[in-house]
């Protein structure tokens, strides 16, 4: 089956200032994201999320590398027929209102009328705006223009939806509506591709996920398959005089003591403990979740480039 | 056909929702009328200060108009991040641009009608009903903002509307001086000046190739042959700058 989105080797290269100093955005990403599968895109800010997504959509040109949607190159505005999407905080037109706004891009999508007006009214009464769908877009506030942007991605009931942060600036409310629309696509068998710095999120909804930091791929799989064994901390509680040294002090009650401790100093920890006379009650193994890992990772790409710069 | 023209009377609603818009309007009636006030504290030909007054007051305003809505044109799409939803369904680059320039052509071509509407009424309410050459002028104007537009449309896909002002202002009056830059350049010595100036006679465009002011004015018979010359001149030129705009739009990221 045709992968919803293939890239290989994308890089891109922007030039900035005066000196067209040379500033690598993304680097030799090659994913392939299969059909029907909900896909997180996971980075901290300038990871190059942005980027990939804004290539896909053909809003910038790769410097090197190719990407594909549904099997046809993004650089042919063919491939974005079966496309919605919706950019981080989205702008629209403020001299028509979100009636007006769905009916215009629906004719982008050259979409027969009958069709485009049954579609617009259900999606507005879907994301709670069509009470307001007749006001101008200018008078908007900025969760409200998230709700219109998701009823313009949805518009032509699109194959892949490609969603660049769209819980960013959501109130809980807006953030669950968003869940909602997103669970249901993909219970239609619809692709989502997604980017989201509010990693419960993207571990909620999606099977697979790759992890982007400083424009390189560091890892791609299924949550469990990054997350793995991983332990992310070892939490003790200690009957002894002191805390424990080095430990994170969690609560202490007395002598007994809730302390914190990295995986790997928790044998030293424990010894030090039975060495002073304490005892250890209890021993809890903290799983990782998805911001160990991409923390982790964050890590590991500062120590290379401390590595690299001196 | 049915994206164009999305992106055309799209154009075009933008436009006349705007409020600066209709402010020039307003103002540009206010000079027809005023040019009438002028018959009585003229001397000489009346009728001809008048008809003078009061096509230049649409000339320029509606120059101004279009260098307005030119430079932004695709300027404030990008720098709104309004194009992003635009770009990213199935809309090819040059289609963006095509549209954006037709919508705003359309816009000029209603500007234009509704002044020569006001300039009839007034003006044929004190002088004899104006005359063909007097619409065909309108049309040459129209013929010429499109021209100047497409310079505008160049500029605003790649640079500021200040810029991209500064460039078309520069276009629209080279344009209009065109005839002079040549007899100029002809007459110097200097080997540079004279190709120079041969240069920028044939780059850029010659406007008083699509006037019909001075016709229109004196109210004389017109050139048929000229004005269709004029037309096959104003419309492939036009057509080359927007190909040219569609080129340079095309390779553009769009941040």
């Amino acid at each position: 089956m045709t992968p919803a989105i293939r890239t290989t080797h994308l890089s891109k290269v922007y030039r900035q200032g005066f000196f067209m100093r040379r500033v690598e955005g993304l680097s030799d990403l090659s994913i392939d994201v299969p059909q029907g599968a909900a896909f997180g895109f996971i980075g901290p800010n300038g990871a190059g999320k942005t980027t990939a997504i804004k290539i896909l959509m053909g809003l910038h040109g790769a410097t090197c590398g190719d990407a594909w949607i549904l099997g046809d190159a993004v650089t042919q505005p063919s491939a974005r027929e079966r496309v919605g999407f919706l950019p981080e905080r989205p702008y629209f037109y403020s001299h028509l209102s979100a009636r007006e706004l769905l009916r215009f891009y629906g004719q982008l999508y050259e979409m027969d009328s009958q069709t485009l007006r049954a579609r617009s009214e259900l999606l507005l009464e879907k994301v709670g705006m069509a009470r307001f769908a007749d006001e101008k877009l200018g008078k908007y506030s900025k969760g409200m223009l998230q709700r219109v942007g998701l009823c313009q991605a949805l518009l032509n009931d699109p194959d892949l939806l490609v969603l660049d942060e769209p819980m960013s600036g959501l109130d809980p409310v807006g953030r669950a509506l968003v869940r909602d629309l997103i669970l249901e696509q993909r219970l239609k068998g619809k692709t989502i591709f997604f980017s989201s710095h509010i990693l419960s999120d993207v571990e909620s909804i999606c099977d697979q996920v790759a992890i982007l930091v400083g424009g390189k791929l560091r890892g791609v799989g299924t949550v469990k398959s990054l997350i793995g064994n991983r332990v992310a901390a070892v939490e003790l509680v200690v009957r002894s005089a002191q805390p424990p040294e080095g430990a994170e002090l969690i609560r202490s009650d007395g002598s007994q003591h809730r302390v914190r401790v990295a995986p790997d100093a928790a044998d030293a920890t424990v010894a030090q403990v039975q060495e002073a006379g304490g005892k250890i009650i209890e021993r809890v193994e903290i799983r990782a979740d998805l911001e160990t890992v991409l923390v982790d990772q964050m890590a590991a790409e500062s120590q290379v480039d401390g590595e690299g710069s001196q | 056909m049915r994206r164009l023209w999305a992106l055309a009377s799209n154009t075009f609603r933008e436009a006349v929702r705007d409020r600066v818009l209709y402010s020039i309007l307003l103002f540009t009636v206010g000079i027809i009328a005023v040019s009438l006030v002028l018959q009585d504290i003229t001397v000489g030909d009346q009728d001809k200060v008048v008809r003078s007054v009061a096509q230049g007051g649409i000339d320029a305003m509606v120059s101004i108009i279009a260098m307005f809505l030119g430079v932004s044109l695709v300027w404030k799409e990008v720098e709104r991040k309004t194009i992003y939803t635009i770009l990213s369904k199935p809309v090819p680059r040059w289609m963006f641009i095509l549209g954006k320039y037709l919508g705003m052509v359309v816009t000029l071509a209603v500007e234009i009608s509704i002044l020569m509407l006001v300039y009839t009424v007034l003006i044929g309410s004190q002088q004899a009903m104006p005359g063909t050459v007097v619409y065909m002028s309108a049309v040459m104007l129209l013929l010429e903002l499109m021209l100047l537009t497409a310079w505008a449309t160049l500029f605003s896909t790649y640079s500021s509307p200040m810029t991209a002002g500064a460039f078309t202002l520069a276009v629209f009056i080279i344009g209009h001086l065109a005839d002079d830059i040549w007899r100029f350049g002809q007459q110097a010595e200097s080997a540079f000046l004279r190709q120079s100036s041969e240069v920028i006679y044939w780059v850029l465009p010659n406007f008083e190739v699509l006037s019909l002011r001075d016709q229109a004015v004196h109210d004389l018979p017109v050139p048929w042959n000229q004005v269709w010359g004029a037309v096959g001149y104003g419309l492939l030129y036009t057509a080359g700058v927007l190909c040219l705009a569609m080129l340079v739009f095309s390779r553009r990221d769009l941040r």
